[in-house]
């Protein structure tokens, strides 16, 4: 809230709490999702819906942006403000629109294709930049919605429309990238399979201020089909990365996932060591810094854009220019 | 030797001064430790102050001297550093001399006259420091010395200061909402029929393109294409009188100045009517932008708001009741008055002045009434636990002045009672030392009780300002000469008697002992009351004093004073006590708490004398145990197990893919965590479960055993449901 806003606020703040209704999960819903059955998407949806419900995030108060891709459909079936913008654009829109209403909650929804190839500029200085906001990107390996292309994730030698010989490169890794710019302040992984630990990783990135980045590694049945077969089936192949500052596992699932390691998200070296293993897939909050500044805060405008300012401001561009009456 | 010390025990007992004891009061004396400050002008201290017109963020109350310290820090620097510090303290002490003469003005214009009166000689290193020390100054204000008019000067100061941050706070609160509300209006207005019709397209693009466009097809087409939704009539209207409510006031803190209590009272109530309707419309403001307004629910609770009065919290945003009072004046009724309302929580802030300290009560001349009047208030506001309240002589405001100005902007009433040192003193005492001794003498003690402090009495009440606030009396170090002129120290300590020795009133509670008729039966009061208020019964209490020109003197104190400064030690323990110093309670808990540690320990030691007593014994058939085995350890608790057969999915680690819904939607359901379960087994088939598990992306659907033995295939399904049992 700003400084201006703090006379009203108290309350303001009690007689809107008074009014508020209760809003079900139901109350987030909008639409069927045109997703094919079985993929990740539909787990995600299911997530950040249940922090909305469970944080009781007004529908009006809340934002999902996104870019272009599968990933992108999300907030078309989110009951909420949504902006489904241009390929790769998804974080400066969220960027603006957090500027601009600091007091409205603000998703990214990006996926690998959108996020890490033509929107990479963008997601290297949104993690420098370090804006409130939680981001998630839906790491399916492959552009999906254009029907199969490779993608910077793609695993090497994966044979898709652009490259029928299979994939040159090794895969970027995200999270490596995303620990090396400077200013990061909150890393995750999660898998859409384990949707306990999903949740409580987008929770934990939503009481984050700062950019939470979450990567979410999930399946893709129509393009990617079996692909990460072998790491949903054996448990093992699953890093669970607890620690009282970071994910706790409830003793069910610590029954299943047995493959766990206990590290601190303030050990940003650490962190990088494990980002760079792919193979058990870690799963859990990598670095956490809440005290990395945020660039609204560093750059809070105090200025009132009244109708006043904006006329004298174009009042004050116009004059530059001579205009005369014959137009010359 | 022996009839000198009747007589002065028959002083002491009778207030009869007999052969050889003299009065004091032609004598113009004054306590010891008072004695070297005579010219006051001299000493650099707190005083004269600077009413500062700084803006705000700056200190609105500045010493003279600590002013020209910084000056000093400024210029003050180099190989003419002593030159300038030296030209410096003549300037500031002529401007303390005219000040103390009765001189009034701002700092600039005592400056000048200061300056002009120095430079009359015509040194020009003198005229070089000066307008290099003006170079620098850069604040001015009302000057003002320790006088019986600075309490009110000075707190009314702070309060202006205080409101009118206050009152450009709230402006720009309320200009802000208006801003926002005619925003509302105007986008609305911008969206309707009007706002896109031709004629205000055209005028919003300008001249320069207004035949480049067809404004009519423009102003169709964004009309049938523009949002349904509209600022409905009740809306507007509600909007509408927002404003022009927010727009109609605006206050001044000049009307809120009051002479009498009574006048404050009238204003307040005459004017809460007006306040509340303006607080609830800033709070209906925020709801309106914020878009939280709900018409019908919130109408009946503005409804019900108006006919309240104000909460604290909203309350505070409005400027406060300023009343200066004197004690002198108060009646019974008014302190009554008073009383009630401070407890009530009218947003008053009052100054209570008590110019005489000391006046005799209605019980008898050796028994000072010491501020009776403000002391009941002060007890009554303290007592309300809501109220700010700060006890300070005027020696010590310049030291108070974050205090004075938390307790300005304090958000409930506040009391400030001040004891401004005016009074029947001997010997001229000014009003700066009359106060400062009534603070050491513990006559007026200084403390603040700030209720926003925190929840319990050791956050929110203070006497730390109050010298050696953990002693009965504040000792000082007296250094004189004997009569072989050799150096002597001794310590002292400033009593309340020392106090009443300066006022001319209990002149005859005193009387002085010739220098030849000192004995060792003579011990200083503090000393004296050591023993209880009757004292030791073959001593005779006397206080140090000091004549002009620097002789000391004894005087014996009459047994009335003694039980007077006992009665003042005993309110100074009280309130010790409230401060947390020499809690009693704390201390007996210490002591009972010492007591069980030691009782305890002392079990223990006998405890242990006995086990060891125990083992010396026992060693023979020690050996005969080491053979048991150790207990064994609880096995693990085993998970929850399903009954054998039941078809059942683990919920909690349903991703949501939907695939076992589109298989069957009546027999999955997805919960409130949309994670699936199985709702109804009766509404599908087992050939469905089969196939849900198998469809199943994280496998957490178990067919268990069919339900139906009747169903086709059931020999196939059951080979296909082992893999997920």
């Amino acid at each position: 809230m700003s400084e201006q806003a703090t006379m009203t606020n108290g309350a303001t703040a009690c007689l809107l709490r008074m009014y508020d209704e209760q809003h079900e999960i139901e109350d987030y819903q909008k639409g069927v999702p045109r997703w094919c059955t079985g993929c990740g998407d539909n787990a995600i949806l299911a997530a950040v819906q249940r922090l909305c419900r469970d944080e009781g995030l007004r529908p009006e108060k809340t934002v999902f942006v996104s870019g272009i891709g599968c990933s992108s459909r999300l907030p078309h079936y989110m009951n909420t403000y949504g902006f489904h913008g241009l390929h790769g654009r998804a974080l400066p829109v969220a960027e603006g629109i957090r500027m601009v209403r600091p007091d409205l909650a603000v998703f990214v929804n990006t996926g690998d294709g959108d996020c890490f190839s033509i929107g990479a500029a963008h997601w290297v200085h949104a993690v420098r930049y370090n804006m409130n906001l939680t981001v998630m990107v839906h790491d399916n390996q492959v552009y999906g919605l254009t029907k199969m292309q490779v993608s910077p994730t793609s695993p090497r030698g994966l044979k898709t429309n652009t490259t029928p010989l299979g994939a040159h490169l090794n895969p970027l890794q995200p999270l490596t990238v995303t620990l090396g710019v400077q200013n990061v302040s909150f890393v995750a992984q999660a898998v859409d399979w384990i949707p306990e630990v999903l949740y409580e990783i987008v929770r934990a990135a939503y009481h984050h201020r700062g950019l939470s980045f979450i990567r979410i590694v999930q399946r893709c049945p129509e393009f990617m089909p079996g692909a990460l077969d072998p790491w949903v089936r054996d448990p093992q192949r699953v890093l669970i990365l607890r620690h009282e500052r970071g994910l706790k596992l409830s003793p069910a699932l610590a029954q299943i996932y047995r493959n766990q390691l206990e590290h601190d998200p303030s050990n940003i070296h650490r962190a990088r060591e494990i980002a760079s293993t792919p193979d058990p897939i870690p799963v859990g909050i990598l670095y956490h810094n809440p005290d990395a500044p945020c660039y609204e805060d560093l750059r809070r405008n105090m200025d009132q854009r009244t109708t006043d300012m904006i006329r004298r401001g174009l009042e004050a561009e116009f004059d530059k220019f001579t205009i005369t009456s014959h137009g010359s | 030797m022996e009839a000198d010390l009747q007589a002065q025990l028959a002083f002491v007992l009778t207030g009869r001064a007999g052969a050889g004891l003299s009065p004091i009061a032609p004598l113009r004396l004054r306590p010891a430790p008072l004695a070297r400050y005579r010219a006051l002008t001299t000493l650099r201290h707190d005083y004269p102050l600077v009413l500062t017109s700084a803006p705000a963020g700056e200190p609105v109350i500045l010493s003279l001297s600590g002013l020209f310290d910084v000056l000093l820090g400024e210029v003050g620097v180099g190989t003419d550093a002593e030159r300038l510090r030296h030209h410096a303290f003549r300037l500031e002490r002529k401007i303390r001399e005219a000040v103390a003469a009765g001189a009034t003005g701002t700092l600039s214009v005592l400056w000048d006259q200061a300056e002009r009166q120095l430079l009359t000689g015509g040194e020009s290193l003198l005229k070089d420091s000066c307008a290099r020390l003006r170079g620098v100054l850069s604040v001015d204000g009302e000057v003002v010395g320790c006088d019986r008019a600075l309490p009110v000067r000075l707190f009314t100061h702070v309060w202006q200061r205080a409101q009118a941050r206050k009152v450009r706070r709230m402006q720009e609160e309320i200009d802000r909402l208006a801003r926002k509300l005619s925003d509302i209006l105007g986008a609305a207005d911008a969206n309707s029929e009007t706002g896109l019709g031709a004629e205000r397209l055209r005028a919003s693009v300008g001249r320069a393109f207004a035949n480049d466009f067809d404004f009519a097809a423009m102003s169709q087409l964004l009309t049938t294409t523009r949002p349904v939704v509209r600022l409905s009539d009740v809306r507007r209207a509600r909007v509408e009188h927002l404003l022009a409510t927010l727009r109609s006031h605006s206050f001044a803190p000049a009307d809120f100045v009051f002479k009498t209590l009574g006048d404050a009272l009238e204003a307040h109530a005459q004017r809460l009517p007006g306040l509340t309707a303006l607080a609830n419309t800033i709070t209906a403001a925020g709801l309106e932008i914020d878009g939280g307004y709900r018409d019908g629910a919130h109408d009946a609770v503005f409804e019900a708001l108006n006919g309240r009065e104000l909460d604290p919290v909203d309350r505070a945003r409005f400027p406060d009741y300023l009343v200066c009072l004197n004690a002198d004046t108060l009646r019974a009724a008014d302190i009554a008055k008073l009383t009630e309302a401070l407890c009530a929580g009218v947003p008053l802030k009052v100054l209570i002045q008590t110019d005489d300290l000391l006046e005799p009560s209605q019980f008898g001349d050796s028994h000072p009434s010491a501020g009776l009047a403000a002391r009941k208030l002060v007890q009554a506001a303290i007592d309300a636990a809501d109220v700010y309240v700060l006890q300070s002589p005027s020696s010590h405001l310049y030291r108070f002045r974050d205090q004075i100005l938390r307790g300005v902007e304090f958000a409930g009433p506040t009391l400030f009672s001040v004891h401004s040192g005016v009074g029947e003193w001997t010997d001229d005492l000014p009003p700066y030392l009359a106060s400062a001794a009534a603070l050491e003498s513990r006559a007026f003690p200084a403390f603040v009780y700030d209720p926003s402090a925190g929840p319990d009495w050791a956050s929110r009440f203070s006497i730390d300002r109050n010298p050696q606030a953990e002693h009965d009396w504040p000792a000082h170090d007296l250094s004189y000469e004997d009569e072989s002129l050799q150096r002597m120290s001794e310590e002292v300590r400033f009593t309340l008697v020392d106090l009443l020795a300066c006022d001319a009133r209990y002149a005859g509670y005193f009387a002085r002992v010739p220098k030849e008729q000192w004995n060792g039966c003579m011990i200083p009061v503090a000393e004296f009351m050591a023993n209880g208020p009757r004292g030791l019964p073959d001593k005779v209490p006397y206080v140090l004093m000091a004549d002009s020109s620097g002789g000391l003197h004894r005087v014996l104190v009459d047994a009335r004073l003694i039980r007077e400064a006992w009665r003042s030690r005993e309110q100074w323990r009280s309130l010790q006590e409230w401060a947390g110093v020499h809690s009693s309670h704390v201390e007996r808990a210490l002591a009972r708490e010492r007591q069980a540690r030691e009782a305890q320990a002392q079990r223990e030691a006998e405890a242990r004398a006995a086990e060891a007593v125990a083992v010396v014994e026992a060693v023979p058939t020690a050996a005969a145990a080491t053979g048991a085995a150790p207990a064994p350890v609880a096995p693990p608790e085993p998970a929850e197990a399903k009954p054998p057969g039941e078809p059942y999915i683990e919920t909690l680690r349903c991703s949501t893919c939907n695939e076992c819904t589109k298989i069957n939607d009546r027999m999955f359901k997805y919960n409130q965590n949309k994670q699936a379960y199985i709702a109804d087994l009766k509404a599908g088939t087992y050939a469905q479960m089969v196939q849900a598990a198998e469809s199943c992306q994280v496998a957490v659907i178990h067919p268990g055993k069919p339900w139906n033995p009747d169903e086709p295939g059931l020999e196939e399904l059951l080979k296909r449901a082992e893999a997920f049992a």
